[in-house]
């Protein structure tokens, strides 16, 4: 019974996914307005279609306008249009042009619900792997968007996929030859490569994949063998699907190649746009909605790229090459210099994948903390007699937290309901927030909307009307997300600053170095230097006009390398992180090296001995035995320093007059009006991202209990 | 483990010399900025070694460091801002750190959750929130109401390391109280509080000079030149940097250093226990 019901849950959620997927997608054929290069793919399929009506079938050696892409996915539009009435060719136009309004509507409607009906049958297969991911997938805004309009991206998503999934059905059944999973895998990646070549990024996965578990398994050689019928079956299958190489082969594969390179250099579309390297990030943290705002009800994107993060972990233990397949893809992406927004439709599928074992993650974590709470309420007797004992103590100390760390809290909850600003000052603080919170909870005050900036000279009750806002601005606002800068912060500088302090503690722990105990002592310098003058020091080198590297920029003349990195921090936006790095590094690692430095003293010298007469290398004594023994000791000093990155404030306090776009949620609690522009003074707005703030260090500390618990397992006293 | 080769000492002691620039570089700014006698407000031209070499920003600085306060002041101030911030947090924390450590009792996980979240939580988090009620209370620009604030950075962390500091302590000992007749109260004054007491001194001194050294947000609580603490008077010569006032950045750097000094040689003294406070005591459970 059980398991017929469960299965009837799996259907049924699979049906809605299914229905979610088509609603949205349809609603996007019919609304989404005509877009950059439809007009060009829209002619390339006419093209194909005028072939296929005059039977003429030795013209698809010739035809394959705009070269650049492998014509099957634009074979695809042609048959997709057949039944429709013939319509005067689309005008060519310049790779820059803007979107051609013109198209006409019945050559649109069939082409998009083709492409669309790819993206749907895409759901459909990621839905009846995990319908959560399907979900997340039917609900992504810039999958719907790129494959509901007559793009090249919906066959590609499609085929990518199969060619992944069939790859994974291979491995399951365990043949070490070609069978018919690998066959169809070498097939639908030949198909993808016939449609978009960036979409063969999966190729590579899978054979990083393949390669680790053929190592694993020691049967690289077999590993080899088959892998290389698998590309060859891939490369005639890709030749067979793009007629247009048939005739010259080498030279036009070597065009549309060039191509690429050529354009994202030259194209003026391409340097107009002047995307940063990490732009396909800002695209995972950004939602098309903010274009077509009639077209997605909701920006969904950022949510799923931070449960992707969340999930991670957890996918790689699941299936690991879904994370190569992310991971290689946003690698690529990153190196790639065009950055068009489409791009990121190649891993879609495995964030999607990621973003639901997020929330399975999150899940197992509250139900862990439940089952926790159960147990202990159970030893009811024992636990009333201790309570007695226990309330003496526990009421003063209670009433002193509560009043000093609670309330406060609490208090800023109750203000981020409200508009309280500048404006409403003098209001406010004679009684005004306490009116506006009190009346407004029990309802003897209207709810008002949300307008961030110069507000009434009353305090107002605005609901949690200003959370939508303020998160928004958060997670993404003048094309930049805070929220996202707050982790890369946290996990650039904790990566440095570890890396430099495990790195010291090494080489002060070798047998016999000179000095040890003066460098130590040199090293813990930044650590004991209070943060706010530390961050001073540093501006005192970084500031602009009068720090020292521009003095020194001045003295030694422009070829020097003091102005050669001024010339850098002055022009590039990306460069300025490094000055922030810098002192991070500098603050932080004396305390990774002093916990590394306790904790290598607690590896037993025998085993190292050991390692030793067994004939181990540096590198292998390190790998195969300091660094497990090492790691579980470091793990609580990371996470300490891992929130205290988090919470950075008085380093960006301190740079603050000079570049406030890259700046933590601290620093934006202090300073709310950083993101709203001219308007000072919002103390509901800090309020906001106060209360936000707290929520995710609620996360950081589950993190945190999961992993001393982890550590305290493992001691090696 | 046999002692390293004369080369490999040789590239160790030219890594660590690289680190120990590095480290350095920041803190020579600030020496050269402090000894610097011909300094007139910001430096404007690039030096590695002061051009005259005086002690007189130090003099300034140990006599009126801020408009007319005189140091004794700012310093009294501080002292008296940190010792109440840090008595604070430990005599009213320190019951509920005992009796996290020793009973059970309902919620008593979701009181540790809460505890450890507000242990790691920015000071600015309680900042923001304290500086409305304390202006709703007309009590801001007072000095009690920067010792509240402070206080309110530091307990959290104060109870969570007590409770370390009393876990420590095997129950054993207080039940062999108990058989002579003492109770709970008795027990963990005679016992439990002596054998403790060196892990909350140290807890109290992290407090200490977290409210010693504060100075960023507690510029907000002070209105008149007698609240200012020692630490502020620094921000005070950056503000009044960048409002045209011009004061010789050699001030600066010789606060600075001055302030530094005692906080440099405690945690040199204390690393090793400091260390182990900061990541929160025994970890975690």
């Amino acid at each position: 019974m059980k398991i017929n019901f469960r299965s009837l849950l799996y259907v049924l959620s699979i049906v809605l996914v299914m229905a979610v997927a088509v609603g949205f997608r349809v609603h996007a054929v019919n609304n989404l307005p005509i877009d950059y290069d439809e007009d060009d793919y829209l002619r390339a399929g006419q093209e194909y279609a005028h072939l296929i009506r005059t039977g003429n079938w030795s013209g698809f050696l010739e035809a394959n306008y705009r070269p650049e892409h492998p014509p099957l996915a634009k074979i695809v539009i042609g048959l997709s249009i057949l039944t429709a009435p013939e319509k005067q060719l689309t005008p060519e136009a310049a790779t820059s042009a803007g979107p051609n309004k013109y198209l006409p509507r019945v050559l649109v409607k069939p082409a998009r619900i083709v492409n669309a009906i790819f993206g749907i049958i895409t759901v459909a297969i990621v839905a009846v792997i995990n319908p959560l991911a399907g979900l997340f997938l039917a609900l992504h805004t810039f999958t719907i968007k790129y494959v509901s309009q007559i793009m090249l991206e919906a066959l590609p998503a499609l085929t990518s996929l199969i060619a992944v999934i069939s790859y994974l059905k291979w491995k399951q059944s365990k043949r070490s030859g070609l069978n018919r999973w690998l066959i169809l895998s070498a097939i639908a990646l030949g198909l993808t490569a016939a449609s978009k070549y960036l979409y063969c990024v999966v190729g590579i996965a899978i054979l990083i994949d393949w390669y680790m578990d053929a190592r694993e398994g020691k049967t690289v050689k077999s590993f080899l063998r088959t892998a290389a019928l698998w590309g060859v079956l891939a490369v005639v299958i890709f030749f067979l699907f793009d007629p247009y190489l048939w005739s010259d082969p080498i030279g036009r594969l070597g065009e549309s190649i060039f191509y690429h390179a050529g354009y994202s250099s030259s194209a003026t579309e391409v340097t107009n746009a002047s995307f940063p390297m990490w732009q396909p990030i800002k695209w995972l943290f950004f939602s098309p909605r903010v274009w077509h705002k009639d077209v997605f009800p909701f920006p969904f994107d950022p949510y799923i790229s931070t449960l992707a993060i969340i999930g991670l972990t957890r996918l790689w233990k699941k299936e690991r090459l879904y994370v190569l397949w992310l991971g290689i893809a946003m690698a690529f992406l990153l190196i790639w210099p065009t950055k068009w927004p489409q791009y990121i439709i190649t891993l879609t599928v495995p964030l999607c994948f990621a973003a639901a074992e997020g929330v399975f993650l999150i899940r197992d974590n509250i139900l862990n903390l439940w089952k926790a709470r159960k147990t202990h309420t159970n030893r009811s007797d024992f636990l009333k007699a201790e309570t007695r004992r226990a309330l003496p103590w526990l009421v003063p100390g209670l009433i002193a937290f509560a009043v000093l760390t609670l309330f406060p809290l609490l208090f800023q909850f109750g203000v981020s309901l409200t508009n309280f600003n500048a404006a409403s000052i003098r209001d406010g603080f004679n009684g005004g927030i306490w009116r506006a919170i009190s009346q407004g909870l029990t309802g003897q005050l209207p709810t008002m909307p949300a307008n961030i900036g110069a507000g009434p000279d009353k305090v107002n009750f605005v609901g949690l009307n200003q959370y939508p806002k303020v998160f928004s601005f958060i997670t993404y606002s003048n094309n930049w997300s805070v929220l996202f800068f707050n982790i890369s912060w946290t996990v650039l500088s904790v990566l440095l600053q570890g890396g430099l302090g495990l790195g010291v503690a090494l080489l002060l722990w070798q047998n016999g170095v000179r000095l040890g105990k003066f460098w130590q002592a040199l090293f813990i310098l930044p650590w004991a230097i209070p943060e706010m003058i530390g961050a001073m020091m540093w501006v005192n080198i970084f500031q602009r006009d009068w720090g020292w590297l521009y003095l020194a920029a001045d003295k030694f003349g422009e070829h020097s390398i003091f102005a050669v990195f001024v010339n850098l921090l002055d022009q590039s936006f990306s460069f300025g992180l490094v000055t922030l790095l810098l002192p991070a590094m500098w603050y932080g690692f004396p305390f990774m090296m002093l916990a590394a430095s306790i904790g290598l003293k607690t590896i037993p010298k025998e085993v190292l001995d050991a390692a030793a007469i067994d004939g181990a290398s540096i590198w292998q004594t390190f790998k195969y035995v300091t660094w497990p023994l090492l790691l579980p000791l470091l793990i609580p000093a990371i996470i300490v320093r891992g929130i205290f990155a988090f919470n950075q404030f008085y380093l960006f306090q301190a740079y603050g007059f000079w570049n406030s776009t890259l700046a933590t949620l601290s620093y934006n609690i202090f300073n709310p009006t950083n993101g709203f522009g001219r308007y000072g003074g919002q103390f509901a707005v800090s309020a906001t991202i106060n209360i936000i703030t707290v929520i995710l260090l609620m996360f950081f500390v589950m993190l945190f209990n999961r992993w001393s618990k982890a550590g305290a397992g493992v001691t090696y006293a | 483990m046999h002692k390293i080769s004369f080369l490999r000492q040789l590239g160790t002691q030219a890594a660590l010399l690289l680190i120990g620039l590095f480290v350095m570089l920041p803190i020579w700014g600030m020496v050269r900025l402090a000894f610097d006698g011909t300094l007139k407000g910001r430096p404007t031209e690039f030096r590695l070694l002061p051009k005259v070499w005086s002690f007189d920003a130090f003099m300034q600085v140990l006599d009126k460091p801020y408009q007319s306060v005189d140091f004794q002041v700012l310093l009294k101030n501080s002292l008296l801002v940190s010792a109440s911030a840090a008595l604070i947090a430990i005599l009213l924390g320190m019951s509920l750190a005992y009796a996290f450590a020793r009973f059970r009792f309902p919620a008593r996980q979701t009181g540790l959750f809460a505890l450890l979240l507000t242990a790691v939580l920015p000071p600015v988090a309680f900042m923001t929130p304290l500086y409305i009620i304390l202006s709703l209370m007309h009590i801001r620009t007072t000095l009690f109401a920067l010792v509240i604030t402070y206080a309110t950075f530091a307990m959290p962390f104060c109870i969570w390391n007590m409770r370390a500091a009393f876990q420590a302590i095997p129950k054993e000992i207080e039940e062999a109280a108990f058989l002579d007749g003492a109770n709970d109260l008795t027990s963990f004054l005679r016992v439990t509080l002596p054998l403790a007491l060196p892990s909350i001194a140290v807890a109290g001194l992290i407090a200490f000079l977290m409210a010693y050294s504060e100075f960023t947000l507690g510029w907000l609580f002070v209105e008149k030149a007698d609240t200012v603490t020692l630490a502020m008077s620094i921000y005070a010569i950056v503000q009044t940097q960048y409002q045209g006032g011009a004061q010789p950045w050699s001030y600066l750097g010789s606060l600075a250093i001055i302030m530094s000094i005692p906080v440099v040689v405690v945690f040199l003294i204390f690393q090793r226990t400091l260390l182990e406070r900061m990541m929160f005591g025994s970890v975690g459970e």
